[in-house]
């Protein structure tokens, strides 16, 4: 009986080399996303300014006593809801951003993706 | 140990100079206070700021005074809790004392002016207070609450708080600075 052409020698070469040639691999699609940390402390973002690639994760961890939270410079992209004291919020990273804390504008920081 | 319940000259010169609208001026020497007498004088002086912004509360119409009054209840708050939630863990009781008393003082003449201003009128004045406020307590806290701090712990929280009360400052200054551009 023949065998199937995947299960020979041949078969599984071409389908290697198939695999190669379209950029499939088996670890995945490429470099795993990071996660970056951002501490609010002392009523700033620290850091205040982070590069990151697209797909990381940037998680805020608020250490001040008083609740803070982020907001897109904007204010029409994107908004964590409020941090209260030793509260986080993670956001992955598409594209580039500044931000703010609503409750305290002076506060301010930057995303940038690359 | 510094537990003297008394408070100097020094100290009621340093009050009326430091909490006279607008006046930041320090007098020379620091008064003798207690670590429940600090205390009590932080708690007052946060929750002032939370009086305050109740009567914005009640008599603002304008957003952006509104949000920056309710940030204000709620970080004094936050402060007052923090302070409290300490004192306990210490076994110290706030104590009332020349400082607080002088606080609540001037903070009542502060309220009589806000409850007789109106509209934009009450917005000018409530900012400029804020900022005024911010500033004196900001030298409070720094020249005279630290340094008469006995427990590191209780010092160490006033440290944290110095901060939180540059941002609302900086933060009034920002509206003061946009009222005065309409």
């Amino acid at each position: 009986m023949r065998r199937p052409i995947l299960m020979t020698k041949r078969g599984g070469v071409l389908c290697c080399a198939l695999m190669f040639l379209t950029g499939f691999s088996f670890s995945g699609a490429g470099p795993v996303a990071k996660t970056h940390r951002v501490e609010i402390r002392q009523m700033k973002f620290n850091p205040s300014h982070l590069s990151v690639k697209p797909g990381d994760t940037v998680v805020f961890i608020n250490l001040d006593m008083v609740t803070h939270d982020v907001t897109e410079a904007t204010g029409q992209s994107w908004k964590s809801p409020p941090l209260p004291a030793k509260s986080s919020w993670k956001k992955v990273a598409r594209t580039s951003a500044t931000y703010y804390c609503s409750f305290h504008p002076v506060m301010k920081g930057a995303i940038t993706v690359k | 140990m510094k537990h003297s319940e008394r408070i100097t000259i020094n100290a009621l010169a340093l009050l009326l100079g430091m909490f006279v609208f607008g006046s930041t001026v320090l007098a020379q020497g620091n008064p003798t206070l207690s670590d429940a007498e600090v205390a009590s004088a932080a708690v007052t002086a946060n929750q002032i700021d939370i009086d305050f912004a109740a009567i914005a509360e009640e008599k603002s119409k304008n957003a952006q005074v509104l949000k920056f009054a309710q940030t204000m209840a709620n970080d004094h708050q936050a402060v007052i809790e923090q302070a409290v939630a300490l004192v306990e863990k210490l076994g110290v009781t706030p104590k009332d004392n020349a400082v607080s008393q002088q606080l609540k003082a001037d903070a009542e003449k502060t309220k009589q002016q806000l409850r007789s201003k109106s509209g934009k009128d009450f917005d000018k004045t409530y900012i400029d207070n804020e900022v005024a406020y911010h500033e004196s307590v900001i030298a409070a806290v720094k020249n005279l609450l630290i340094p008469e701090s006995e427990n590191a712990e209780l010092r160490d929280l006033l440290k944290a708080v110095v901060p939180a009360l540059e941002a609302h400052l900086e933060h009034a200054k920002m509206i003061q600075h946009e009222m005065s551009g309409k």
